[in-house]
């Protein structure tokens, strides 16, 4: 039984680091219909700048550090839309596709040379104390840094659903999502209403980045897998649709924490993108996404 | 930039004739360069001028070519975005690497050249078989989608394919398989190479074939023409996938030492890149796009590595931003959909 939970609390901080990288996807696919490849790697960024903070503003608690990395990381991923996205929007889809690709690569190699290939580890700032309520009435080994990763992150994704449902810019983004070509002409600024949805983006991806180097440890690559699990998880919910992120994350979450205890852990990756195929197949648009017409 | 120019599909229509310069001219004249190439430097003769650096970089050119064109068979004539063409390559590598080693004689038992000629039918035969089993197989998965899922699909099962040998244990699961014979040379890779280009290019021009533009020009109108979608799809990918297992084949005999990583994401992209730069849909834009993504890394190596060492590894940043710019500024590539003449079939044969 305490195990059980214990893997539990594990799914959920996996999840929830997660949720907060395929949230990003989801909404830069939902109003622009673009993959951003390079998304996993804005995520790693977000770790490194973190990584960065941390080491060379040791006196900054964590409550600044947050949000001072999440801010730099969201300035960042709106400079590369509008440097390497912006112009190719009327394209062909797979050239904005592909330039994704290339930015994506292009970080990863950016980082591992001016800050090496080695792995890191961000210096914890979390209290790594057992909590111990859940030891005292569960029995299970918890500690609060772990607790704390998946409270905040679920905070985050609670605030992103009030700022997309509740605001005029979330208003605006859905009816971006709904219809491009008809929301400038109601006077809605596209290019601020994209610029402010991969700035949101990249700012939960870069507390993703921060949270997975408090938990275990960074690397110029890391990019390139987490992101793609978590591009599997936005796929798996739906994709375009925040809540089927969130709910896709913590079911792949579960499923790798599951294969890890009690299967293999090299068959990781192989489980993840084959229940990605299968669902795929018999669930073309997701969990919660919705079905698109083949017009002629 | 609003309105970026449609890129100009469609065959090119008012050609002028071809050129006296035919493909078997142009591939005799490769071989007839290749074979004295090739003995000149085993015999060591030359070493200032013929030095085997040239020829390894020949080499690699040759096999990325083979990768390249098969690739742009599914991106550029069949217009879907495959992702996983290195897994492919993974399947052909790795079938032919356990075929040299473990099934075939050593090339030194045989006689010297008929051989090594043998040997290197049955590997690289193997292993285009094997990949186009398996391409086949995963072709039948594939294409239910289409557009994004399809590229997620085939980027999926690269993924699996990798994680699957690494799970292996006796092709030396994620420490790689050593070992495996030196059974090709840069004349065996010009002949692979110049026949893959020559098979793409009868295939692509035949009423086979051109049901693959008919599909990306336009689906709907195919299938009402009674084009079966989903099996040319299928054959496409197959072919694709025996080409990329050819090479890998070839690469998993050429460097003698492999591992599932280097199949992996980044060695798709490395083909997407020069698939890219070369041009969509286009042969000639692919030997283009390989021979100067090559020579520009090769000499981005030589220059910094001789001015400026400290930064030697800085080229890795030119790859991607040459990506980067081509999408921006020439999206169909060098040679997007067009051919040098030498590569175009004869009119109204």
């Amino acid at each position: 039984m305490d195990t059980i939970i214990q893997q539990l609390f594990n799914a959920a901080q996996l999840g929830a680091v997660y949720a907060l990288i395929a949230l990003g996807y989801s909404m830069v696919y939902g109003i622009i219909r673009l993959i951003n490849f390079a998304h996993g790697d804005i995520f790693m960024l977000g770790g490194f700048i973190g990584l960065l903070l941390t080491t060379r503003f040791g006196w900054m608690p964590f409550y600044l550090l947050l949000p001072l990395a999440m801010l730099l990381t969201a300035l960042v991923g709106v400079a590369i839309e509008r440097v390497a996205y912006r112009r190719l929007r009327n394209a062909q889809r797979m050239s904005v596709v592909i330039t994704t690709l290339g930015v994506g690569i292009f970080l990863e190699n950016l980082v591992r040379l001016t800050v090496g290939p080695e792995t890191r580890q961000i210096p914890a700032r979390l209290p790594s104390a057992p909590v111990v309520w859940l030891q005292q009435h569960l029995g299970a080994f918890v500690t609060w840094d772990k607790l704390l990763i998946i409270l905040i992150s679920l905070a985050l994704m609670a605030i992103l659903w009030l700022v997309v449902n509740r605001t005029l810019i979330g208003t605006a983004m859905r009816a971006v999502a709904d219809n491009k070509d008809a929301v400038p002409l109601m006077g809605v600024n596209l290019n601020l209403v994209i610029a402010v949805t991969f700035a949101i983006g990249s700012a939960l991806a870069a507390a993703g980045g921060i949270f997975y180097g408090q938990a275990y440890s960074i690397d110029p690559y890391m990019g390139i897998d987490l992101g793609w699990k978590a591009f599997i998880a936005a796929v798996i919910g739906g994709i375009g649709s925040i809540e089927g992120a969130v709910l896709g994350s913590f079911l792949l979450a579960g499923v790798e924490v599951i294969t890890v205890a009690y299967l293999s852990s090299n068959l990781k990756n192989g489980i993840a993108f084959g229940l990605l195929i299968l669902l795929l197949l018999v669930w073309p648009w997701g969990i919660m996404g919705k079905p698109t017409l083949k017009k002629v | 930039m609003s309105t970026q120019p449609q890129p100009e599909h469609a065959a090119p229509s008012p050609e002028p004739g071809p050129s006296r310069v035919r493909f078997w001219m142009v591939c005799a004249l490769i071989l007839a360069l290749a074979l004295p190439l090739q003995l000149s430097v085993d015999a060591g003769l030359f070493p200032d001028v013929l030095n085997p650096y040239y020829l390894h970089l020949l080499t690699i050119i040759g096999m990325n070519i083979i990768l390249v064109a098969s690739l742009n068979l599914l991106n550029g004539y069949l217009g879907e975005f495959a992702l996983g063409h290195a897994g492919f390559m993974a399947v052909g590598a790795y079938t032919a690497a356990l075929l040299a080693t473990k099934a075939l004689p050593s090339a030194a038992a045989l006689p010297p050249v008929l051989g090594t000629c043998v040997i290197l039918v049955v590997t690289l035969g193997g292993a285009m078989l094997m990949a186009a089993g398996i391409g086949y197989l995963i072709g039948l998965v594939t294409f239910k989608t289409v557009g994004d899922y399809l590229a997620i699909i085939t980027l999926g099962f690269n993924m699996i394919i990798v994680n699957a040998i690494q799970n292996l244990d006796f092709v030396g699961g994620p420490r790689g398989f050593t070992g495996i014979p030196k059974n090709t040379n840069f004349l065996a890779v010009a002949v692979c190479a110049l026949l893959t280009l020559g098979l793409l290019r009868n295939l692509i021009q035949s009423s086979f074939g051109r049901v693959w533009v008919s599909i990306r020009e336009n689906a709907i109108a195919a299938e009402l023409m009674g084009v079966s979608i989903a099996r040319a799809k299928n054959w496409a990918f197959t072919i694709a996938a025996a080409f990329a297992g050819l090479a890998g084949g070839l690469w998993a005999q050429n460097q003698q030492f492999i591992t599932p990583r280097s199949f992996d994401y980044i060695k798709t992209t490395e083909i997407l890149v020069m698939l890219y730069l070369g041009g969509m849909a286009s042969l000639s834009g692919s030997i283009l796009g390989v021979v100067a993504y090559t020579l520009l890394m090769e000499l981005l190596r030589n220059l910094l590595s001789a001015f400026a060492p400290q930064l030697a590894e800085w080229r890795m940043l030119i790859s991607p931003l040459i990506l980067i710019i081509i999408m921006l500024t020439r999206q169909t590539g060098l040679l997007g959909n067009r051919e040098w003449r030498w590569l175009r079939p004869r009119q109204g044969a």
